[in-house]
C-alpha cells in the first residue's frame, strides 16, 4: 500500500490522533469483515451503551479464554507428536531398525500432522484487523489502542512484508502452531549445543583437533563461498529463465552458504554409536559438525552484517568486508572467551557435596547464564554455549560430586534429547503449516548440486593436505563417508527460519526445509549400507548378550570401541610417560598433536587444573618456589587427599556417551589391582573380582540409590 | 533506503531480543545467588531462613536496584493510539507505518487509570511476566512433584482428616475470609477510602478463596529436616497439597458467577451454578488427569517389556523419563484444551501416577524421573519467589491500603482458626488415633501463602480491587513465609511436638515386611472407613495386577470362571515376585526412595524373595558382614543393570 494511496483514503476514516507531536494518525481498517458487522450493530443498538459494554467484556474474555485453548491445543500437538516418536523409536530400537533414525521419525510424524492441519482445519478468518497509520517512522514494541472508550495493549510481532499484506495466515490453528523463530534459538538449541559440547569425546577429540578445526574453520568457509558462488550462477540462470520474481543479491546467496553449510549429523552418528564404527572417524564427525555449526552461525550473523557503505549496496566493497571478517573474528572469539570463563571458574571452592540438587541447578544455570550473558554482549550465545559446555566438562565436571554428575548427564540428555526431537517435528510441521513458502525448482535443484558440490570440495582438498601433515592418514574409505555424512539438522532450520521477510530468504527456507528432508531420510538410512560398502571397520566385536563383561574387556585390549577405547593412563600428561602399551599411543599423540598443543596440555595440567578443579597435582609442587603463598591458597586441600592418581586420570574420559559408569568401573579396577594394561586372557575368577569391583565403585557412582545404605548402615 | 531501514529494524530486533536476554540473565543471576546463599545456609544449618525467603530477599533487593537505579527510556511507548472504528479488539493488528506493515499481537486490556503509570520504564516493562507463564509453564512441575511424592501410606491411614481439611476447611476459610473482608470494604467505604460500588461481595469471595490456598513449603522442608511426626507431617501435606486443587478450582468458578439481572445480587440459579462449575470442573479434571495415568502405564509397551522378556526394551531409560514427563504435561494441556483446570488434572495424574505407573518403570528410570522432576520443582518453586520479591517493586499498578492489608491479616487468621479448630475437633469424634492440641496449634501455625495464591492473584489484575487483592496477597506471602516459616523451629519445640523421631525408622520398618506391615495394616483398617478398606482391597487384588506388575496374581484372585483374561493381563512377573506388592505403597517417599531401592533390588538376585525376606526381618542390627555381602550383591546387581537391564531372570 502507498503512503499516498493512505492519506487518499485517510480523511474519510480519521479519528482523533492522541498527543503531542505525532500528526493525525489515519487509522483505517483493510479487513473489515466482522469489525464493520459488530460496528453497526453496536451503534444501532446505542441505548443500550453499557449492556453491550458488559456483553463485549465478556465477549473479549470469552475470545482470550478461547486462544489460550488454542494454545494449549497447539502444544498438545506437538507433546502428542514427540510421544508418538518416543513409543516408535522405542519399538525400532528394539527391532534394531537402523535405517530411520529418530529425528526422522519426528519428521514424518511432523508431516503428518501437518496435512492433517492444514487441510483438515478451516481458515477461521475475521479476527484481524489492519490499521495504518503514516504518522510514524518506527515501530513501537507496545501500542496502545483505544478502542471505543477502552485500552487495549498490543505488542509488536514482527515485520509483514508489503506484498504478504493479503496472505496473512487467516486460520488460527496454523498460526497458533507456528512458533516464534526466536524459541529455536534461546530455547532449543541451547540445550543441544551444550550437549554437544558436553560431550565431546575429549581424548578423541584432542588427538584429532588439528584435522578437526581444519574441517570446521577452513572447511565451513570454502563450503560456504562455493555454495554461495554456485547459487549466484543458478540465480541468474532463473534471472535469465525468468522465473526470479524478486530480487537476489550476492550477499543472499553468500548467506544461504552460510546457513547450509552448518552440518548436522545426528543420524549418522547414532549408527556409529551403536555400531561402534571407528573412533577416529567418530571423533572427526562429531567435532565438524559440532564446532561447524559455530563458525556458521557467526558466518551467516556476520554476512548479514555486511553493509557496504556506498550507494549501490550490493556491489564488493573492501572496507566493509575487512569490517565483516572483523565482526567475524570479534564475535567468534568474544564467544569463545565467555564460554570459557564462565564454563570454568564455577565450583571451584563451593563444595556443594552434600546437594546434589543444589549443584545440578547451579550447573544448569551457569550453563543457561552463559549463553544469555553472550546474548547481552552481542555476541553468540550458542557458540559461548558450546564452549562453556566443553570447558565444563573439562574442569567444572571434576569439581561436582559423583551423584551429581550422573544428574548433570542424564538431564542435559533428557533436555537435548527432547529438544532435538521436537525441531525435527516441527520441522515436518513446518512443510505444511508455514505460509510463505517459495517454491522454485531450479533453485532447489541448485541448491542440492551446491550441496554436494560444497561438501566435496571441503573434504578432499582439506582431507589431501591434513594427510601431508598426519601421521595416522585419513583413508579414502573415511573421506567419502565424511563425504557421504554432509546431513542437514536443527541448525540450517533454525537460521533459516530466523529471518523469513524477504522474497529470497523464503525461498532460502523452503530450500533447507527440503534439503534437510532429504539428508536426514535418505542419507541416514543409507548409512549403514554404506558403512559396509566403504569397509570401514564396524563394532569389530559386537557384544553377545550373556557376556558383555568379557567382551568389553576384549574392546578394552583391542582399542576399537568407542565408548571403551580409553586406556587406564589418560591424563595426557601421563600418557606422554606412559608404558607398555600406552607408550605407542602415547607416542602418536605426541607426533599428531602439534608442540603447540603439547605446550597447552602440560600447562593445562600443571596449572589450571589445580587452580580450577580438586585434582591435578598440588599447585605448590607445579609452581616455582617464590610463588609458594600463591599456590598454597589456591590449592583446595581436596587436592592433597586426592592424590591417588586415579581420581585424576579419569578426568579425560569420563565423558564418554552413555557408558559414564563403565568407564568407572575400568578405572577402578585400574586402580585397584593390576595395571589394567596387561590384558592377557582372563580366568574367570579374575572377571569375577573384577565384577565385584565395579559393583564397588558403582557404589559410590550411582549415587543415591546405593550411597544411602552405606551411610546409615556403617 | 529501503534496505537501511530493513537493516534499522533488525537493529531494533536485535536490541529487543538483547533485552529478552538481559531480563532473563538477571533471574538467573538471582537464583545463582539464592542457590549459594541456600546451600551456605544448609551447611551452617540455620533454619530461620528457607530458600524460598532467601529468593524473596534476593528478589527484593533486585528489584529495588531497578525500580530506583534504571531512567524510563522509551517514553513514546505510553502514547494511545484511538480507533473508534474497531469495537471490538482483534486479535492481530496489522498495522502500516510508513509503508512497512507491522503486525502486533493483542497482550491483554488496560483499564483507563492504569494508562499513566504505564509511560515510560521499558526495562520494569520488560521485567513483567505474562501471568499465564506462571500457570502453564511454572505451576505444573511444583504441583506434579507435589502430587508424585506424597508420602503414600501416611496419606491413604489420613484420607479422610486430608479431605476434610481441603474440601470443607478451604470452603469455610474462603466464606468466613469473603465476609471478614466485606466487612472491612464496607467499613473503608464508610472512611471514604473506597467508592461505592467499586468492591463487590464476589470480588470479597474471590479474595477469600485465592488466600484459602496455603502452600507451607518451608515449614515442610523444616519438618522433612528435622523428621517431625509423619503423621502431622502428612496431614499438612495432604491438605496443602489438595487445598491447591480446591482453591484454583473455587476461584474459577467465582470468577464466572454472573447472575443474569443485576450482576452483584445474589442469585440463586446462578449460585447453583457455580457449584455445579465448581463440581464438574473438579471432577472432569481428577478424571482427565487419572485417566492420563493410566494411559501412562497401560502402555502396551512398558508392558510388553516384562511380559514377553524383550529385554531390550527396557535399555532405555531415557525414552521411558521422556515419555513419564511428556504424558503428565499432556496430561496438563488436554484439560486446559479441554476447559478444565489443568493443575487439578497434573496433581492428580501425579498422584495416580506415583501410585502406579513408578511400579512399571524400569529402575534406572525411576531414579532419573524423580530426579528430573525434583530439579524442575526446585527451579519453578525459587523462580516464583523469586519473582515475587520483583514484583513488590517492578509491578506498576500496586494500590497499597492499609485498612484492606490490616483487615485480610486479620482474616486470615480467624478463617485459619474457623478451619483447624472445629474440623479437628469434628475430626476426633471419629478418629481412633486423635489429633492432638499441639498437632491443631501447628497446623494453625503453618498457614502460610506461596505460589499458589500469588499465581491467582497476578492472573487478572485487571480493576481496581483485583490490583488491591495482589498487593495485599504479596505482602501476606511475605508476612507469613518469613515470620512463620523463620518461627517454625522456635514453635515446634514450644509445642513440644516429637522431633527427629522415626520418618525414616517409620519406612524402614514398613518396608521390612512383616510385623511392621501387619501393625501398619490394622491400623489403616481400624482408621479409615470401610469405604477405603474396599478400595483397598479392590486396588490391591484388581487395579494392581492388572496395571503394574506387582501385586498378587489375577488368577489368584479373580473368580475361577474369568481364568483366561486374567492370565493374559498378568504379567509373569506377578507370579514371581509378590512381596513386590507390599513395598509399593511406601515407595515414593520424599528422599528415602533410595532406602527401598535396595530391597528391591536384592530381591530380584535372590531366587524367589524367601531369602530376601529373612535377611531383611532383622534391620535394625545387622551385623558388618552382612552388611559388606549386601553392598557386594548391590553392585552386582547394579552392573547388570548397566549391560543388560532387565535380565534380573539369568540370576
Amino acid at each position: 500500500m502507498e503512503p499516498g494511496d493512505a492519506a487518499r483514503l485517510g480523511p474519510e476514516r480519521v479519528v482523533r490522533a492522541l498527543p503531542s507531536r505525532l500528526l493525525l494518525l489515519p487509522l483505517l481498517p483493510l479487513l473489515l469483515g466482522r469489525g464493520l458487522r459488530a460496528a453497526a450493530s453496536a451503534s444501532s443498538s446505542g441505548a443500550a451503551a453499557e449492556d453491550s459494554s458488559a456483553m463485549e467484556e465478556l465477549a473479549t474474555e470469552k475470545e482470550a479464554e478461547e486462544s489460550h485453548r488454542q494454545d494449549s491445543v497447539s502444544l498438545l500437538t506437538f507433546i502428542l507428536l514427540l510421544t508418538l516418536t518416543i513409543l516408535t523409536i522405542w519399538l525400532f530400537k528394539h527391532r534394531r531398525v537402523r535405517f530411520l533414525h529418530e529425528t526422522g521419525l519426528a519428521m514424518i510424524y511432523g508431516l503428518i500432522v501437518g496435512v492433517i492441519l492444514r487441510y483438515g482445519t478451516t481458515a477461521t478468518s475475521g479476527h484481524d484487523k489492519s490499521l495504518s497509520c503514516t504518522q510514524e517512522d518506527r515501530a513501537f514494541s507496545t501500542l496502545l489502542v483505544n478502542v471505543s472508550g477502552k485500552f487495549f495493549e498490543y505488542t509488536l510481532k514482527g515485520e509483514i512484508s508489503p506484498g504478504k499484506v493479503n496472505s496473512v495466515e487467516q486460520n488460527d490453528m496454523l498460526r497458533k502452531v507456528t512458533f516464534d523463530p526466536e524459541v529455536f534459538f534461546n530455547i532449543l538449541l541451547p540445550p543441544i549445543i551444550f550437549h554437544a559440547g558436553y560431550s565431546l569425546k575429549k581424548r578423541h577429540f584432542f588427538r584429532n583437533l588439528g584435522s578437526i578445526l581444519a574441517y570446521a574453520f577452513l572447511g565451513t568457509a570454502v563450503s560456504c563461498f562455493i555454495i554461495g558462488n554456485l547459487m549466484y550462477g543458478v540465480v541468474k540462470l532463473m534471472k535469465i529463465v525468468g522465473q526470479l520474481s524478486d530480487k537476489f543479491y550476492y550477499t543472499d546467496c553468500l548467506f544461504f552458504g552460510a546457513v547450509i553449510s552448518a552440518t548436522d549429523p545426528v543420524t549418522v552418528l547414532a549408527i556409529f554409536n551403536e555400531l561402534h564404527a571407528d573412533v577416529d572417524l567418530y571423533a572427526l564427525l562429531f567435532g565438524e559438525s559440532v564446532l561447524n555449526d559455530a563458525v556458521a552461525i557467526v558466518l551467516s550473523s556476520s554476512i548479514v552484517a555486511y553493509q557496504p557503505a556506498g550507494l549501490n549496496t550490493h556491489a564488493f566493497d573492501a572496507a566493509a568486508f575487512f569490517k565483516s571478517v572483523g565482526i567475524f573474528l570479534g564475535i567468534f572469539s568474544g564467544s569463545f572467551t565467555m564460554g570459557a570463563v564462565t564454563g570454568a571458574d564455577v565450583t571451584k571452592f563451593t563444595k556443594l557435596h552434600c546437594f546434589p540438587l543444589l549443584e545440578t541447578a547451579l550447573f544448569f544455570l551457569m550453563s543457561w547464564s552463559t549463553f544469555l550473558l553472550a546474548e547481552a554482549c552481542g555476541f553468540t550465545g550458542v557458540v559461548a554455549v558450546l564452549f562453556c559446555g566443553i570447558t565444563q566438562a573439562h574442569y567444572t565436571y571434576n569439581n561436582l560430586s559423583v551423584e551429581s554428575r550422573s544428574r548433570t548427564k542424564q538431564l542435559f540428555e533428557v533436555l537435548h534429547f527432547l529438544a532435538e526431537n521436537f525441531i525435527f517435528s516441527y520441522m515436518g510441521l513446518a512443510l505444511f503449516t508455514f505460509q510463505k513458502h517459495v517454491f522454485s525448482p531450479v533453485f532447489i535443484i541448485g541448491a542440492f548440486v551446491a550441496i554436494f558440490l560444497g561438501r566435496a570440495a571441503h573434504i578432499y582438498p582439506l582431507s589431501f593436505f591434513l594427510n601431508l601433515g598426519r601421521r595416522h592418514k585419513i583413508g579414502w574409505n573415511f573421506q567419502h563417508m565424511m563425504m557421504f555424512s554432509g546431513l542437514r539438522g536443527a541448525m540450517a532450520f533454525a537460521l533459516a527460519i530466523r529471518d523469513t521477510a524477504s522474497y529470497a530468504r523464503q525461498m532460502m527456507f523452503t530450500t533447507t526445509l527440503l534439503i534437510v528432508f532429504f539428508t536426514v531420510w535418505i542419507i541416514g538410512g543409507g548409512t549403514t549400507p554404506m558403512l559396509s560398502w566403504l569397509n570401514i571397520r564396524v563394532g569389530v566385536e559386537e557384544p553377545s548378550e550373556e557376556d558383555q563383561n568379557e567382551h568389553r574387556w576384549q574392546y578394552f585390549r583391542v582399542g576399537v570401541d568407542p565408548d571403551q577405547d580409553p586406556p587406564p593412563n589418560n591424563d595426557s600428561f601421563q600418557v606422554l610417560q606412559g608404558d607398555g602399551p600406552d607408550t605407542a599411543r602415547g607416542n602418536r599423540t605426541k607426533q599428531e598433536s602439534a608442540w603447540l598443543f603439547r605446550l597447552w596440555y602440560s600447562f593445562d595440567h600443571n596449572y589450571l587444573k589445580p587452580i580450577l578443579t580438586h585434582s591435578g597435582p598440588p599447585l605448590t609442587t607445579t609452581l616455582p618456589a617464590w610463588c609458594g603463598l600463591l599456590a598454597r591458597c589456591l590449592t583446595s586441600p581436596q587436592v592433597y587427599e586426592n592424590q591417588e592418581p586415579l581420581r585424576e586420570e579419569d578426568s579425560d574420559f569420563i565423558l564418554t556417551e552413555g557408558d559414564l559408569t563403565l568407564t568407572y568401573g575400568d578405572s577402578t579396577v585400574t586402580a585397584n589391582g593390576s595395571s589394567g594394561s596387561h590384558a592377557a586372557p582372563t580366568s574367570t575368577e579374575e572377571v569375577l573380582e573384577r565384577d565385584l569391583g565395579m559393583g564397588e565403585q558403582k557404589v559410590s557412582s550411582r549415587g543415591t540409590r546405593l550411597v544411602f545404605p552405606l551411610e546409615d548402615n556403617a | 533506503m529501503e534496505r537501511q531501514q530493513r537493516f534499522m529494524s533488525e537493529r531494533d530486533e536485535y536490541q529487543f531480543q538483547h533485552q529478552g536476554a538481559v531480563e532473563l540473565l538477571v533471574f538467573n543471576f538471582l537464583l545463582i545467588l539464592t542457590i549459594l546463599t541456600i546451600w551456605l545456609f544448609k551447611n551452617h544449618r540455620f533454619r530461620f531462613l528457607h530458600e524460598t525467603g532467601g529468593a524473596m530477599v534476593y528478589g527484593l533487593v533486585m528489584g529495588l536496584i531497578l525500580r530506583y537505579a534504571t531512567t524510563p527510556t522509551d517514553i513514546e511507548s505510553g502514547t494511545v493510539y484511538d480507533c473508534g472504528k474497531l469495537v471490538f479488539s482483534p486479535s492481530t493488528l496489522l498495522i502500516n507505518i510508513t509503508d512497512q506493515v507491522y503486525e502486533y499481537k493483542y497482550k491483554r486490556e488496560i483499564s483507563r487509570h492504569n494508562i499513566n503509570p504505564h509511560q515510560g520504564n521499558a526495562i520494569l516493562e520488560k521485567m513483567t511476566f505474562d501471568p499465564e507463564i506462571f500457570f502453564n509453564v511454572l505451576l505444573p512441575p511444583i504441583i506434579f512433584h507435589a502430587g508424585y511424592s506424597l508420602k503414600k501410606r501416611h496419606f491413604f491411614q489420613n484420607l479422610g482428616s486430608i479431605l476434610t481439611y481441603a474440601f470443607l476447611g478451604t470452603a469455610i476459610s474462603c466464606i468466613v475470609i469473603g465476609l471478614i473482608m466485606y466487612g472491612f470494604v464496607k467499613a473503608m467505604v464508610y472512611a471514604d477510602q473506597l467508592k461505592n460500588g467499586d468492591f463487590h461481595f464476589t470480588d470479597c469471595l474471590f479474595f477469600g478463596s485465592l488466600m484459602s490456598a496455603t502452600d507451607p513449603v518451608t515449614v515442610l522442608a523444616i519438618f522433612h529436616e528435622l523428621h517431625v511426626d509423619p503423621d502431622l507431617y502428612t496431614l499438612l501435606f495432604g491438605e496443602s497439597v489438595l487445598n491447591d486443587a480446591v482453591a484454583i478450582v473455587l476461584t474459577y468458578s467465582i470468577s464466572i458467577y454472573s447472575p443474569k439481572e443485576n450482576p452483584n445480587a445474589f442469585d440463586a440459579a446462578a449460585f447453583f451454578q457455580s457449584v455445579g462449575n465448581f463440581l464438574g470442573i473438579f471432577a472432569g479434571s481428577f478424571a482427565m488427569g487419572s485417566a492420563y495415568a493410566v494411559v501412562t502405564l497401560l502402555f502396551p509397551l512398558t508392558h510388553l517389556c516384562h511380559l514377553t522378556k524383550f529385554t531390550k526394551l527396557c535399555e532405555f531409560p531415557m525414552l521411558e523419563t521422556g515419555l513419564f514427563f511428556l504424558l503428565s504435561w499432556s496430561a496438563f494441556l488436554s484439560a486446559e484444551a479441554a476447559g478444565l483446570t489443568g493443575i487439578v488434572a497434573v496433581l492428580f495424574c501425579g498422584v495416580t501416577q506415583a501410585h502406579y505407573t513408578y511400579n512399571n518403570l524400569s529402575l534406572d528410570s525411576k531414579m532419573r524421573t524423580k530426579q528430573l522432576f525434583e530439579f524442575m520443582n526446585f527451579l519453578a518453586e525459587n523462580v516464583i519467589f523469586c519473582y515475587m520479591g520483583l514484583a513488590l517493586f517492578v509491578f506498576q499498578n500496586h494500590i497499597f491500603n492499609a485498612l484492606f492489608i490490616l483487615g485480610a491479616f486479620l482474616a486470615i487468621f480467624v478463617a485459619r482458626a474457623c478451619n483447624i479448630y472445629p474440623l479437628s475437633f469434628l475430626l476426633n469424634l471419629g478418629r481412633k488415633h486423635k489429633i492432638p492440641w499441639n498437632f491443631q496449634h501447628m497446623m494453625m501455625f503453618s498457614g502460610l501463602r506461596g505460589a499458589i495464591a500469588f499465581a491467582l492473584a497476578i492472573r487478572n489484575t485487571g480493576s481496581q480491587p483485583k490490583q488491591m487483592m495482589f498487593t495485599t496477597t504479596l505482602l501476606l506471602v511475605f508476612f507469613t513465609v518469613w515470620v512463620f516459616g523463620g518461627g517454625t523451629t522456635p514453635m515446634l519445640t514450644w509445642l513440644q511436638i516429637r522431633v527427629g523421631v522415626d520418618l525414616d525408622e517409620d519406612q524402614k520398618e514398613p518396608s521390612s515386611h512383616q510385623e511392621a506391615n501387619n501393625a501398619g495394616k490394622s491400623t489403616t483398617k481400624t482408621e479409615t472407613a470401610w469405604l477405603f478398606r474396599m478400595w483397598y482391597s479392590f486396588d490391591h487384588k484388581y487395579l494392581k495386577p492388572i496395571l503394574t506388575h506387582s501385586g498378587p496374581p489375577l488368577t489368584t484372585t479373580l473368580p475361577e470362571w474369568c481364568g483366561p483374561v486374567s492370565r493374559l493381563l498378568t504379567s509373569p512377573q506377578a507370579y514371581g515376585e509378590q512381596l513386590k506388592g507390599d513395598d509399593a505403597e511406601c515407595i515414593v517417599n520424599q528422599d528415602e526412595l533410595a532406602m527401598n531401592y535396595p530391597e528391591q533390588a536384592t530381591s530380584p538376585c535372590s531366587p524367589p524373595a524367601r531369602p530376601g525376606l529373612d535377611q531383611k526381618a532383622s534391620p535394625q542390627t545387622p551385623s558388618k558382614e552382612n552388611i559388606y555381602e549386601g553392598d557386594l550383591g548391590l553392585g552386582g546387581y547394579g552392573l547388570k543393570l548397566e549391560q543388560t537391564p532387565g535380565q534380573s531372570q539369568l540370576n
